[in-house]
């Protein structure tokens, strides 16, 4: 009997949406709250419920299904996001702890997955149990992700400009790694980390005014764009969803 | 692969990653976009937990966001809360919209300018407003971005 995975293979277009897809989902939230005039806790509180609602659906679903999957990816990006900002603005925390700390929480989370599942392979969430992992996991990618971008602009003055290369070429050495033999779990994950601060640096190139050496496109533009390239790859995945030839099977 | 084998690793990649950001945060900043050709001294600027390495940068160019604060000062002056109010908004909006562009500049002092951004705009929000501390709020505000400014 074939088993789908419950998660999308991880290909170039897996890659450009992650991306994107956080970067929309930060200026979202970031216009809620502060040009919508929602404020930091209701903004908060309602992309809980909406997280929350779509994890429900996602979870509940008998197999991958795309646009289901991307929206919880927007989702916990936004909620994992908020989480450091809470920490790091409303309770004071430093955000080299918040480092340390979300990273260490990521190792203990893999630890238990592996420990109780055997593999932390992600071609095989064919179960509840592999697939709470596997959130829990992401979430902790974006508080991470968010940690360790944040403190590189405040303690080392790092620009989007800079950013966008540095946090660019740590996803390729990344890659390098993968393509001559180090562990697919391990580049996965650090990449899925890195590209956190890699969208955030790329989204700020694009919106923040010539005056700061940005390309001043605005955040009503550049979600435009982003939002339309994400609709249009997950609406080509989800056209071909049942494409029984090639699908992403577990025997 | 052995689970313990495996933890080991995980709990290896975690401390390496904290190394790496202590021993990045601890050395001396390289070529960051600035706007200033030349250090200034960093008396008054304060020591934030995550500031170590020594930013001798200032954020630039405050004018903009100063006007917007010399309007709604010029708002309350006349004693119209709700108006300043409305205004103020603005001020909220650009500082917000350019924070990626100006806190790598000089974080400690975007901090403090968002912090006197901050009080205003609580002030200007309270459920009734005082027009005392509304005054206050707003004129210690242009006096921190006008003190930011000094740093050439």
């Amino acid at each position: 009997m074939q088993v789908l995975n419950r998660v999308p293979q991880v290909t170039l277009a897996f890659w450009i949406i992650k991306i994107m897809s956080t970067t929309v989902g930060e200026t979202g939230a970031d216009f809620l709250a502060v040009n919508a005039g929602w404020g930091q806790n209701i903004t908060r509180s309602v992309m809980g419920a909406f997280l929350a609602i779509a994890l429900l659906i996602q979870l509940r679903a008998r197999r991958y299904i795309p646009w289901s999957y991307w929206l919880t990816v927007v989702l916990v990006s936004i909620v994992g996001t908020q989480i450091t900002d809470a920490l790091t603005d409303g309770l004071g925390v430093s955000l080299y702890l918040s480092t340390i700390v979300f990273a260490t929480g990521l190792a203990i989370i893999f630890a238990l997955w592996y420990y109780m599942e055997k593999t932390l392979s992600i071609r095989t969430i064919i179960t509840r149990r592999r697939e709470l992992f596997y959130w829990a996991a992401v979430l902790c990618t974006f508080a991470l992700g968010t940690a360790a971008g944040d403190l590189s602009t405040e303690a080392l003055g790092l620009g989007f400009k800079l950013g966008t290369i540095v946090f660019g070429a740590m996803i390729a050495l990344t890659l390098l790694a993968w393509r001559i033999g180090a562990s697919a779990v391990l580049t996965f994950w650090i990449a899925y980390i890195l590209t956190r601060p890699f969208g955030a640096s790329l989204g700020d190139l694009l919106t923040q005014s010539n005056v700061y050496g940005g390309l001043g496109l605005g955040a009503m533009w550049t979600s435009a764009i982003f939002l339309t390239v994400i609709v249009i790859l997950v609406t080509f995945a989800q056209l071909n969803i049942n494409d029984q030839t090639n699908p992403e099977t577990v025997t | 692969m052995r689970p313990g084998l495996l933890f080991c690793r995980c709990v290896a990649v975690a401390l390496v990653i904290g190394l790496l950001t202590l021993t990045a945060g601890c050395s001396k900043p390289s070529n960051t976009e600035t706007n200033s050709a030349s250090p200034t001294t960093v008396a008054g600027q304060p020591r934030t937990s995550t500031n170590i390495s020594a930013q001798e940068k200032t954020l630039g160019d405050l004018s903009a966001f100063r006007a917007i604060a010399a309007d709604v000062a010029a708002i309350i002056d006349k004693g119209d809360l709700a108006a300043a109010k409305t205004r103020i908004k603005d001020l909220e909006i650009a500082w917000d919209s350019a924070e990626a562009g100006l806190k790598p500049r000089a974080s400690g002092d975007w901090h403090v300018v968002d912090k006197a951004i901050d009080h205003a705009l609580d002030a200007l929000r309270a459920n009734t407003p005082n027009v005392g501390a509304c005054r206050q709020a707003v004129a210690e505000l242009l006096k921190t971005i006008d003190s930011m400014s000094e740093k050439k």
